[in-house]
């Protein structure tokens, strides 16, 4: 494997940060770290980089271990949340630092800044101060700055969170695209699963110091592997089989202590017939959100949450409404690793 | 891709290069403190325990046994304890009338309140002998027979030197202030009395305490204003001075400045335990107190800190006057006289003065810097001990230190006896003597650096001193220089510890003026120290002006 980590484990005092991780990352691939805060993944975005020493465990790039080896010999570059420009020094010598310490020779510096500020389209803007650049363009800066030096693998951590939404959405594209485009390894560390989803190949969902699932967006969506993963990508409708009164058809079965419902998933049944399977309860609530409206069912006094597509003025709170839990949409989960 | 594959042949050095760099800048950093202020603390416990029958407690037997000394020990508490309640009452109600009223020329009074921060220590002493002393204008005018020289004189010129220590504290501790509680406490109907008694004066209590242990400090260290208007009333950093150079005893000057240090350290950990603890009372969601006009509260204000500056002023503004007559205060005709310094060596301690205090400013700068550098990178045990011994002066009285210098390095045996009776011994001993304050103004500033310029710059594959010299030190380059303002302008005026170390030829100017008048010669003493605040004033001026150049705001010079 082109990067591999190996029963990585971190503390930071008593807290445990990081739990017996492995994970194997292939050349070219772009992977999010996903989960909530606190979960270990900036840590774990940190050893890579080698600015956390973990406690047990190897990193290895192409079977050579980086333990030991110092962050600035790794030559990985890293984007930080943000404010990581240095003040004092211009766009063009921000850039130009890493080259500078990697001993590249003086005429090819030149050339390589111009080079990188036009991937990142601030061509123009090499002689301004960081102070002079709007959130965005600082964000683009760190980015030609960590791409510079041509890094066997570039690291970023939380890039967007500290940008506006419009910002975020238009820099989530063109960071994916120049990724695809130089083809450079990279890792990604957020809480946000859309852009999670929309950028990475693969998402790693962590959650206290572990990793509960590895997959593509629709894997995660479709197959959760347990409750933490169901319930953090996308929303669920979980229920727990032992308090439940809720009798659903196909539950049950393989012992597992949960299934869980998509919203959208759960069909409603119209023209008031009702047939096996069927569940009846009341409106509590209903909210248009543009494409979709929201409802939520109290069926027996279990709340299931519907996503019905468009503006449905014709379901309001207290009226009753049956619906239909398809058996292919159930999925039985545990709970977490942990 | 020429270079992608450069660094994969580096992987996994035996040596870090990196690591030797930060190791070798700590030893280059704490071997000068072990030298400088670790030894002659070590050679002043030594020599307190060496007495004519070997080593022993037999000093300090001597020493409790003497009712002379023990009043001497009496007269130091008494002198501290008034002093330091008269100075954080008035700093107290000065501050708050600076922060929390609306009163006019906040800017003017700003300044006129530190203005004995920049003047040599003796200056307030000095012109309250002008004014209230035996041949004093008023006593001259007015035959009330005031005596002046005592307990009560020591105490009025060190409430004037110690204000502003005070004053910056408070005023410090009175600047932040949550407006969400103010306003909670109007609306649940409290009055001003109780307002200030339930929030503001909690809220401030840490500010109190720190002004408190910091003047106690400053007030029982003083040398210079006791020694010009105690008279007979001994303190005990006086009383080192004599036992040392009246009398040559050395073991019980020791002794002295043991019975010194202790109360100066207890005073130290106490205040740096407080500040510690201080954090945290403002939050990031505190809404700053807006300051309301209020017509009485503010006239009040105005009232009382326009007496505390023109009292203030009067005494440097004296000391100037008493500089340009003939002979005051009989003689008040203007008079350029005292400006010929016909004794001693002229105006040559002057320029030894600027010399020393230029060295004390580049050597502060390095070590300082080199320090808060190390204590930033160095987050481990190791780095806990150089902060440590680079905050351990601040309890090390001026008096002690340089007693400590002459027993170190006044010994044919020390290889670095050649330092001895050199200016170079005098900007070191001012530098360690102002290690602490120094070294705090330098690692508040780099701490405000957020980490991550450090690990952008480790990751782009700079080693620890190109992120010092490219990234980290042009950021705090106003700082650096402010801290080269504060060596050189505490190097100006301090007279405690360089008292010990001066011989004819490496006179400073502070140790002049204090020579000129115990010589009986008051005017050309204030000429001395004319030039020195001359100096002073026009060393901030360039500093105000190369910050205004650079851009620089918010830069303190004192701590």
């Amino acid at each position: 494997m082109f990067l591999s980590l190996r029963h990585i484990s971190k503390r930071f005092g008593a807290v445990p940060a990081l739990n017996d991780v492995t994970l194997n990352i292939a050349e070219g691939e772009f992977v999010c770290f996903l989960g909530p805060s606190g979960c270990g993944k900036t840590t774990l975005l940190r050893v890579i980089a080698g600015l956390e020493t973990p406690d047990t465990g190897e990193v290895t790039q192409n079977g050579t271990s980086l333990i030991g080896v110092p962050a600035r010999l790794r030559n990985f570059g890293i984007v930080f949340q943000s404010y990581s420009l240095f003040p004092n020094m211009t766009v063009g010598r921000n850039i130009g630092y890493g080259l500078e310490c990697r001993k590249w020779p003086k005429d090819a510096i030149g050339p390589r800044i111009d080079e990188v500020l036009t991937l990142v389209h601030l061509r123009d803007q090499a002689e301004k101060y960081p102070h002079q650049l709007s959130g965005g363009q600082q964000q683009r800066v760190a980015l030609a700055r960590a791409l510079a030096p041509k890094p066997t693998v570039l690291l970023l951590d939380e890039p967007l969170s500290a940008l506006d939404a419009k910002v975020r959405e238009e820099l989530r594209a063109e960071i994916k695209d120049l990724q695809t485009a130089l083809r450079v390894t990279t890792i990604m560390v957020t809480h946000d699963q859309h852009e999670a989803m929309e950028m990475a190949d693969r998402i790693v969902v962590m959650n206290a110091g572990v990793i509960e699932q590895v997959g593509g967006a629709a894997d995660l969506y479709d197959q959760p592997v347990n409750r933490f993963v169901a319930e953090f990508i996308g929303r669920m409708n979980l229920v727990k089989l032992s308090t439940t009164k809720l009798v659903i058809a196909g539950a049950g079965a393989g012992g597992d202590p949960y299934i869980g419902i998509r919203p959208e998933h759960i069909e409603v049944i119209d023209g008031g017939t009702t047939e096996g399977g069927t569940l009846v309860g009341r409106i509590e609530k209903c909210i248009f959100l543009g494409s979709f409206t929201r409802i939520t069912l109290n069926v027996d006094d279990k709340r299931l949450v519907l996503e019905l597509r468009g503006r449905r003025t014709d379901l309001k709170p207290g009226a009753a409404l049956a619906v239909r839990i398809p058996a292919d949409a159930i999925h039985r989960l545990q709970d977490a690793t942990k | 891709m020429t270079n992608s594959s450069a660094s994969a042949s580096r992987f996994a050095p035996k040596i870090d290069s990196d690591r030797v760099a930060v190791v070798g800048l700590a030893v280059a950093v704490v071997v000068p403190l072990f030298l400088f202020v670790v030894a002659p603390l070590f050679e002043i416990f030594k020599m307190s325990f060496v007495t004519a029958d070997g080593i022993g407690l037999g000093n300090y037997v001597r020493y409790i046994n003497s009712p002379k000394f023990t009043k001497v020990v009496g007269n130091s508490l008494a002198v501290a304890a008034t002093t330091t309640t008269l100075t954080v009452l008035l700093a107290y109600a000065f501050a708050y009338a600076m922060r929390r009223t609306a009163m006019p020329l906040k800017n003017v009074f700003g300044s006129v309140a530190l203005l004995p921060l920049f003047a040599p220590s003796l200056v307030q002493a000095l012109g309250i002998v002008f004014l209230f002393g035996r041949n004093g204008v008023i006593n001259r005018t007015f035959n009330l027979g005031i005596d002046i020289y005592g307990f009560w004189g020591i105490v009025i010129s060190d409430v004037f030197y110690s204000f502003p220590h005070a004053y910056l504290i408070l005023s410090a501790a009175l600047a932040v202030a949550d407006a969400r509680l103010y306003e909670s406490a109007q609306v649940l109907g409290a009055t001003g009395a109780r307002i200030f008694r339930d929030i503001t004066l909690p809220s401030t209590k840490y500010g109190i305490l720190s002004a408190t242990f910091v003047v106690f400090t400053i007030v029982i260290t003083d040398f210079g204003n006791p020694m010009v208007i105690g008279g007979d009333y001994n303190v005990l950093a006086t009383e080192i001075y004599n036992q040392v150079s009246g009398q040559g005893n050395f073991s019980m000057g020791a002794v002295i400045g043991v019975m010194l240090l202790v109360p100066v350290a207890l005073a130290v950990i106490a205040e740096k335990w407080i500040m510690r603890r201080h954090h945290a009372t403002i939050t990031e969601r505190s809404q700053p107190l807006q300051i309301q006009r209020e017509r009485w509260r503010d006239r009040v204000g105005l009232t009382f800190a326009l007496v505390i500056c023109a009292m203030i002023a009067a005494i440097v503004l004296v000391v100037v006057v008493a500089s340009f007559v003939t002979l005051w205060p009989y003689n008040m005709h203007v008079s350029l006289r005292h400006y010929r310094f016909e004794v001693q060596n002229g105006l040559q301690p002057l320029w030894t003065s600027i010399g020393v205090s230029l060295m004390a400013a580049g050597i502060g700068v390095i070590v300082t810097i080199g320090g808060a550098c190390v204590t930033r990178r160095l987050r481990n045990v190791a780095g806990q001990c150089v902060y440590f011994l680079s905050i351990l002066p601040a309890a090390v009285p001026g008096m002690v230190l340089g007693l400590g210098y002459i027993l170190v390095f006044n010994n044919p045996s020390n290889p670095l006896e050649f330092l001895y009776g050199t200016l170079l011994i005098l900007a070191l001993c001012n530098v360690y003597h102002y290690h602490a304050q120094g070294f705090l103004i330098a690692t508040t500033s780099i701490n405000q650096i957020s980490r991550v310029f450090d690990e952008a710059s480790t990751s782009l594959g700079g080693g620890f001193l190109r992120t010092l010299w490219q990234v980290i030190l042009p950021i705090i380059s106003p700082s650096i220089i402010s801290v080269g303002v504060f060596f050189f302008v505490r190097s100006m005026v301090t007279l405690s510890a360089v008292i010990f170390l001066v011989t004819p030829q490496t006179q400073v100017a502070a140790v002049s003026v204090l020579l000129l008048d115990d010589a009986g010669n008051a005017n050309q003493a204030a000429a001395f120290s004319v030039c020195i605040m001359l100096v002073v004033a026009l060393a901030l001026l360039l500093f105000q002006l190369v910050l205004r150049m650079s851009g620089g705001k918010n830069v303190s010079l004192i701590r």
